[in-house]
């Protein structure tokens, strides 16, 4: 994913002056710089300042980028010092922890909603790769509050009996797309879990 | 990060649904504000971000209003090395330099120009009219940098 290829080539037709380059990284980023401010507990309009200033800087800093790949990291330190000098500028919103010094950027904050952001960027393709079907089940289910059975049995014309074994294989194909295959084969092996005994 | 098990149907579709609702909660207007931004890419400058704005005080705190005009609202932008003070009022936008240079200052959106001004010695401007629309103001000094202003939302 840091090598992602499509990064790369995203970023060098956006420093040519390729819009459609610079909307695709937009979409892709978006959600990390939105997550942070978030994070932060700024308001809607208060992330909208900080997106701004992230992207301006974006642009101004692409041609010199040397590292695509370092993007992502780029995008979420930069983000977590806008949130900051928003923070300190207004003075408005207590410190998230009073004791953490506030200027202070935390890298590991950084680097955490990049591998978030990574990992749910791939649990959304993977997800896209399921049959349509598949894919209303699992949005069904995963609505906050659930969809009830009965409405999901007849949404879908699906008997409420084989909801659970139908959910169980859309999770199954779910797992088994190349995406998340190689995600769980990383985490495996970071735990020392046995990759190979998938039921 | 706590440590995923992929094979649990519980811990899946937990991921799954952060996910899901992670890209949801992103509002389509942040999405598109980032993408507009790249209008601004042929624009070499120092970016000077908004540091006070006295609509943050709210009405308690109203502005001092001047004798000569009364000011709606006035905010502060700044860089490393500049500031720049604005006063909305009736007649016009009122900016003032810090330090004071000569040089042209503009009201931009991201499709075009909104109004034009020449700012003085003294690093004084007065921008007609006042506009209504979001912008940011590009000062382009005669000897100097080319300063941009984070958005001024009227």
């Amino acid at each position: 994913m840091r090598d992602d290829p499509v990064v790369v080539a995203l970023v060098n037709r956006a420093v040519d002056g390729d819009k459609g380059a610079w909307d695709e990284l937009v979409e892709r980023y978006a959600p990390l710089i939105w997550g942070i401010g978030r994070r932060y507990r700024l308001t809607p309009a208060d992330i909208d300042d900080v997106g701004q200033g992230v992207w301006l800087r974006l642009i101004e800093h692409l041609p010199t980028l040397r590292e695509p790949a370092a993007l992502p990291g780029w995008i979420a330190t930069t983000t977590q010092r806008e949130c900051f000098r928003l923070l300190r500028a207004a003075s408005r919103v207590d410190p998230v922890d009073p004791a953490e010094q506030r200027d202070a950027v935390e890298p590991a904050v950084a680097e955490e909603e990049v591998l978030r952001h990574e990992q749910r960027t791939i649990v959304r393709s993977a997800f896209g790769q399921l049959s349509q079907r598949c894919q209303l089940l699992l949005a069904m289910i995963t609505k906050d509050p659930p969809t009830p059975y009965d409405e999901i049995s007849r949404q879908l014309a699906m008997p409420v009996g084989s909801i659970g074994p139908n959910r169980a294989r859309c999770l199954e194909r779910l797992r088994r797309t190349p995406a998340l295959a190689g995600l769980a084969d990383d985490s495996g092996t970071n735990t020392g879990k046995s990759t190979g005994t998938r039921r | 990060m706590t440590e995923t098990d992929w094979n649990d149907d519980g811990q899946l579709l937990e991921v799954l649904r952060d996910a899901l609702v992670t890209e949801q909660e992103v509002p389509r207007a942040f999405v598109e504000a980032g993408k507009a931004a790249f209008a601004w890419r042929t624009i070499d400058a120092e970016l000077a971000a908004l540091t006070y704005d006295s609509a943050w005080a709210g009405l308690e705190a109203a502005p001092v209003r001047s004798a000569e005009s009364a000011t709606l609202r006035s905010l502060t932008f700044a860089s490393d090395g500049w500031t720049i003070e604005i006063e909305l009022t009736p007649e016009g936008l009122l900016g003032q330099l810090d330090p004071p240079a000569a040089g042209e200052i503009t009201a931009r959106t991201d499709s075009g120009v909104l109004a034009t001004g020449r700012v003085d010695e003294l690093g004084f401007v007065v921008l007609k009219p006042l506009p209504k629309v979001p912008y940011r103001l590009v000062f382009v000094a005669d000897d100097g940098p080319t300063i941009l202003t984070g958005w001024v939302t009227p």
